[in-house]
């Protein structure tokens, strides 16, 4: 089993149902009946309940409100796009270009169909002989030729679907024009000037039968989406005309059904984007005829697959393409319908570049930006970005190797050393919690946990100093110049802290209310852990309201013994160095300092309870 | 990544040790071999015309002969000839008593010693791959990726491409022309460029013949 390294995570107060319908009833100023189950005193933080899913984060993953002086997570914040760029080329896509060309990159960047590594325009010519290779001239002889796209890491080449390029810039138009085969695809006026055509030789489009004949298969061949889309809507367009000319009085029946005029027409400006809609439709009724002829759009289904299989059974699995890579495929209008068409790895088409955004993010109560992005493209720096390590202390777990019946003699005790891998059950476990104060001030803290974790194996948890003050973080340099601090640490020497509870020459104790060490800006506690047996008959067979145990196995990482802790840090700020303009006046009044307190709950990971 | 160095990064080179028996060689004039390339083992290594061995490069033959063709390039810390049975060496004693049997069809060659590694020729080692000894062979044109790993037995196809950490199973086959990827699919190569990329090779070689100092006969 994998060791586990001590985590601290963090519930952002957003989660906590009592802090949310309190933060709501002071926002709106209406009072929100009260859930009775969520007393803010009684309830205590279960990590492993479902309800606390996605809301323990890392301290690094938090953002901070100076303006609300609390921890926002990315649950709780607000985002907002700055810029749009291409992450291959770098460049800025201004957002009225996004809306008219959609949000992948125009330029020439595209991704490997197969492998999405990043392909490169290279020349299609023949490269010179070796031999000629000393020749001044051939560098300076730029390539022309025919372009290919070439994944650099796999080999592919835009070649394998036959599509080249005349020019080495602009590839994105050039591949939006040819089809696979390097056809070109149709432009909206050949199509019209084809359908003519075949409408005249045709005679008059829909007389001829959809019959299973060979040539209609063939058209389908030729038939792109994009054409039978056109064909289909010149149809319909048709039709409505008609209908509307020859309209007879009936009854609305049958403007229910597929074929009536109305719910036609109000297909049709769903997808042509409502220009056909209007008000005279109301009036017409009967039922027109659908669609008969592949120059009106129809297309057979064609259920000959046996060419489908004949590939597969030369290319094998590995021919065929993959859920992802179909996923990344952007779509392409220009190519014919997937009726009865299997999707093979040689069908892919380049991928232009999906674009990026930088955000920045905003407290959702008072607005203010808390994260803001530089908004240059280059650059990865910020603004504005105001993380929760500055202002939260952190907690780091370290564990502690305390001989208990040495720790009460008072013998000499080992210095920290690394624990075995898993704690062992039912045998008392410490570890030192190192709080850092990250902010000008010094702050109180006070620590709250559960006397036993919840879950189904409760371990039983002591913290043997739950309320102690961190110095400020001043400055280093201060500190060290300070006479007095350097006198004072005389004793206790370098690293070690000035303050340790019956310490005597490197003896330590754990000592019940009282700090471990303590240094600039940190303190150390120790924190006292009986770990459960994991062992199912050791559960009780009735729980206290003598409702059922839950007797099933151990559940996925059930055995990682996690602690539920309550922090409170307060500490008190100059307000008129807050904020200056509003609060001037008030804050003379309150003798310029101001009360501050944050409080959230955070889970401590210790370690693994071995299953011995 | 031989085991012999530390996986500490070093801040300076790791001195070169010349661990094991010299090998006997059989060099063309033509060929470019750095000072600091490693050859060890027992049986003949034999490089053909105008191939290029990077400093660092490791050629173990204790497996059996090592046979490199015309214009391959060897890039630096890849290891030909590696021990069978998915690690790397950790010491050319052991190597020996982990010798491949030699296999059928392969007995008139055993006057010289079974086959170890045999690379057509334009094929290019990239950085850190290796290769085990066992009659393993690597077709023309081919390019392993950086960190790939042949198994013992292997044999690649001509004009393949095996990308960066890709691993092939001991005795596999692969057909000419195919891509291998670092997870396991594989799809067929239809360019058709090989002779384009074979002129590349040659031009390639062509730098780095006058950015590698040569010294063939350190080995002899």
């Amino acid at each position: 089993m994998a060791p586990l390294t001590p985590y601290t995570y963090i519930q952002c107060p957003c989660s906590d149902p009592s802090n949310l319908s309190y933060s709501r009833a002071s926002d709106s100023g209406s009072p929100i009946d009260g859930n009775p189950g969520f007393d803010d005193e009684e309830h205590t933080f279960d990590p492993r309940a479902p309800r606390s899913n996605y809301s323990l984060y890392p301290l690094e993953y938090l953002l901070y409100c100076e303006d609300c002086h609390q921890i926002r997570c990315p649950r709780c914040i607000a985002e907002e796009i700055a810029t749009f760029y291409c992450p291959s080329c770098l460049f800025e896509v201004p957002s009225s270009n996004l809306k008219s060309e959609g949000n992948r990159c125009t330029r020439s960047c595209f991704q490997c169909p197969i492998c999405i590594g990043p392909l490169s325009v290279t020349s299609f010519e023949t490269q010179p002989d070796p031999n000629l290779l000393a020749a001044p001239d051939h560098a300076a002889a730029p390539h022309s030729g025919p372009y290919a796209l070439n994944c650099s890491y796999c080999h592919w080449s835009s070649a394998e679907i036959g599509i080249k390029f005349d020019k080495s810039n602009g590839i994105h138009g050039q591949l939006a024009k040819l089809r696979n085969g390097g056809t070109t695809r149709l432009t909206a006026k050949e199509r019209k000037e084809r359908r003519k055509d075949i409408l005249q030789s045709g005679g008059g489009g829909g007389g001829t039968a959809p019959g299973a004949s060979g040539d209609t298969g063939n058209d389908q061949q030729a038939i792109d989406m994009e054409t039978q889309f056109t064909n289909l809507k010149s149809f319909y367009q048709g039709q409505l005309s008609e209908s509307t000319s020859g309209g007879n009085g009936l009854s609305s029946l049958g403007d229910l059904g597929f074929a009536s005029p109305t719910s036609l027409s109000r297909i049709m400006s769903i997808y042509t984007g409502g220009s056909l809609h209007d008000k005279k439709s109301k009036s017409r009724v009967g039922s027109m005829r659908e669609a008969l002829d592949p120059n009106e759009g129809l297309i057979v289904a064609d259920l000959d697959e046996s060419a489908a299989i004949e590939k597969l059974h030369s290319e094998g699995i590995d021919g065929t393409v993959d859920t992802e890579q179909l996923l990344n495929q952007p779509p392409y209008l220009g190519e014919p319908h997937l009726h009865g068409r299997s999707r093979f790895g040689s069908e892919l088409r380049p991928i232009p570049y999906l674009l990026r955004t930088k955000r920045s993010k905003r407290c959702p109560v008072c607005r203010h930006i808390i994260s803001k992005p530089e908004a240059k493209i280059q650059t990865t720096r910020f603004r504005i970005r105001l993380i929760a390590g500055n202002y939260v202390p952190s907690i780091t777990i370290r564990p502690l190797n305390l001989n208990d019946n040495n720790g009460a003699a008072g013998t000499p005790l080992p210095p920290t050393a690394p624990l075995p891998d898993t704690l062992q059950p039912l045998k008392p476990a410490h570890f030192l919690l190192i709080f850092k104060n990250p902010i000008f001030e010094g702050v109180k803290i006070s620590l709250a946990t559960p006397a036993k974790t919840p879950g189904r194996f409760a371990s039983k948890v002591t913290v043997l100093c739950p309320q102690f003050e961190i110095d400020a973080n001043t400055d280093v340099w201060d500190e060290a110049l300070k006479d007095d601090g350097a006198r004072r640490r005389g004793a206790g020497g370098g690293r070690k802290g000035d303050e340790r509870p019956g310490s005597t020459q490197g003896q330590q104790r754990a000592e019940a209310g009282k700090i471990w060490e303590r240094g600039r800006n940190w303190v150390s506690i120790v924190v006292e852990v009986v770990p459960a047996s994991l062992r199912l008959d050791t559960l009780p067979t009735e729980g206290p309201e003598g409702e059922k145990v839950d007797m099933s196995p151990l559940k996925e990482d059930e055995d990682v013994l996690e602690i539920p802790i309550f922090v409170r840090v307060e500490w008190e700020v100059d307000a008129v160095g807050d904020d200056l303009g509003s609060s001037l006046a008030s804050s003379r009044d309150k003798e310029a300092k101001e009360k501050r307190e944050l409080a959230y709950w955070c889970v401590l990971g210790l370690g693994r309870v071995s299953q011995a | 990544m031989a085991t012999s160095f530390s996986s500490k990064r070093h801040s300076i080179l790791p001195p070169i040790s010349q661990a094991g028996p010299k090998p006997p060689i059989q060099f063309s004039s033509s060929i470019t071999i750095a000072d600091s390339a490693l050859l060890t083992g027992s049986h003949t290594i034999t490089i053909r015309t105008e191939s290029v061995v990077h400093p660092r490069a490791r050629l173990d033959s204790s497996g059996g002969r090592i046979t490199i063709g015309r214009r391959c390039i060897i890039h630096e810390r890849s290891l030909i000839g590696a021990a069978p049975g998915g690690g790397l060496p950790t010491t050319p004693s052991r190597t020996s008593s982990l010798l491949a049997p030699p296999r059928e069809g392969v007995e008139e060659e055993t006057a010289a010693g079974p086959a170890g590694v045999t690379l057509g020729d334009y094929v290019t080692v990239e950085v850190a791959a290796s290769i085990e000894a066992g009659d393993t062979v690597v077709g023309e044109g081919t390019v392993l990726g950086v960190g790939a790993r042949i198994g013992t037995g292997a044999v690649i196809g001509k004009h393949c491409t095996l990308t960066p950490h890709t691993i092939v199973a001991a005795g596999d086959v692969i057909p000419d022309f195919t891509v291998i990827y670092s997870n396991g699919t594989r799809r067929t190569d239809r360019r058709g460029v090989a002779d384009l990329r074979n002129k590349g090779q040659a031009r390639q070689i062509e730098v780095l013949r006058r950015m590698i100092p040569s010294n063939p006969a350190k080995f002899q």
